[in-house]
């Protein structure tokens, strides 16, 4: 009997063993983790730690530094890890601030960088019966058929840009160049689009935009969050059967009327379009 | 030696092995830190930024707010760590004398 329990329970007292050891070390008392890099930072730190960037690019206005510090947290697209978290800001605690901040050194980074696709104004003909009578069909669905038609044509084309001129902390004044509904299904949304360009078509970052609904009060967005669609673009996600106001408030704009057009498909089916605000300044 | 005492024996054997494998060989890895885990010329780079900030908002409150993350004893901690990182590592005057603004300007405040 004695022979038959052999030497297993030597095996069994080194697996305890191991098992307590580890236990120990990976739960009880783990390897404090010191000299660490900020890649390895909690997601919420490393957004403070990229706030603090921005602010600091924004006190000393050294590009080189902040590049240099942004390589530090990882990110595979800096200036796009900075706009996602300026969206993030604005949509979870509105700090348009913080965000402005942050969209600055991402549209910085983006001019630096070099060529940037910037939708190019329009070749949009945006073909409407009745334009101004959207808002009032615009509440009906799509048995509503037809009454607008509207056709675009737009292109967004790449453009190298030669010169990063335009300053994503400084506004210039704005003029309205266009205003007008699109239907382009390929959207998928019904967006208000705001493209802003200088006087020789270069998309410019870090322009402010407010966006009101009758009394509601106004909600601010920027163009260059979305550095893939252009360094001056901007957009918002609009209801249909609304009627929006947009505000670029450095340079006293105001485009009234800002409604979601009903268009129609080739086969004649219904769906709702955008709209497409062009915004420059001749200089 | 009675099986017990092999036993025993064989189980500190078992638990020494099991400490070096935690402990060494494959330690638990993190991903998720914190600011005070940072090594300390990225502190000071850190403290260099609220530094910079400091200087041009002069809003002291918030530089101490960014500090706090650091988890030092102080704030005038962290940043006297900063200031001696930086003279070993030979920072610019311009660095060191945003530092040591911040530093005084804490300093005056306590």
């Amino acid at each position: 009997m004695e022979q038959n329990r052999g030497n297993w329970y030597l095996l069994t007292g080194l697996i305890l063993g191991l098992a307590l050891g580890m236990i120990y070390t990976w739960v009880i008392s783990p390897v404090r983790e010191v000299d660490t890099h900020p890649n390895l930072l909690r997601d919420d730190y490393k957004d403070i730690y990229r706030s603090l960037i921005s602010r600091a690019y924004q006190a000393n206005n050294n590009l080189p530094r902040a590049e240099a510090r942004l390589e530090l947290i990882g990110d595979n697209d800096p200036a796009l890890a900075l706009a996602a978290q300026a969206q993030r800001f604005l949509a979870e605690n509105g700090d348009n601030e913080m965000a402005k901040v942050l969209a600055n050194l991402s549209a910085a980074l983006q001019i630096s960088s070099g060529p940037a696709a910037t939708p190019i104004p329009p070749t949009v003909s945006a073909i409407s019966e009745d334009e101004t009578s959207n808002g009032s069909n615009s509440g009906s669905n799509s048995e509503n058929d037809g009454q607008d038609s509207a056709t675009s044509t737009r292109e967004p084309t790449s453009e190298a840009l030669s010169s990063p001129t335009p300053s994503p902390t400084s506004s210039p004044p704005f003029i309205l160049q266009d205003s007008s509904p699109i239907c382009d299904p390929t959207l998928g949304e019904t967006l208000i689009q705001i493209i802003a360009t200088d006087g020789s078509g270069e998309g410019v970052p870090g322009i402010t935009l407010e966006i009101s609904l009758g009394t509601n009060p106004s909600e601010v967005f920027y163009t260059g969050l979305k550095p893939e669609l252009g360094l001056g673009y901007a957009d918002y996600l609009a209801e249909p059967g609304l009627t929006y106001q947009l505000e670029v408030p450095d340079s006293g704009l105001v485009i009234t009327d800002i409604e979601v057009p009903t268009c129609q498909t080739e086969s004649g089916d219904s769906y709702w379009g955008s709209w497409e605000i062009y915004i420059t300044h001749p200089n | 030696m009675s099986r017990w005492t092999i036993f025993i024996l064989i189980l500190l054997l078992g638990l020494g092995l099991g400490l070096v494998y935690g402990w060494v060989v494959n330690p638990v890895s993190y991903q998720d830190t914190t600011l005070e885990s940072l090594r300390v010329d990225y502190k000071t780079d850190y403290t260099l930024m609220v530094a910079e900030v400091y200087h041009q908002e002069g809003d002291l409150d918030w530089a101490l707010n960014r500090l706090t993350l650091l988890e030092d004893k102080s704030p005038l901690v962290s940043v006297e760590n900063a200031l001696k990182f930086a003279s070993q590592a030979e920072y610019t005057l311009p660095d060191m004398f945003l530092l040591r603004d911040l530093h005084n300007a804490i300093k005056e405040l306590e």
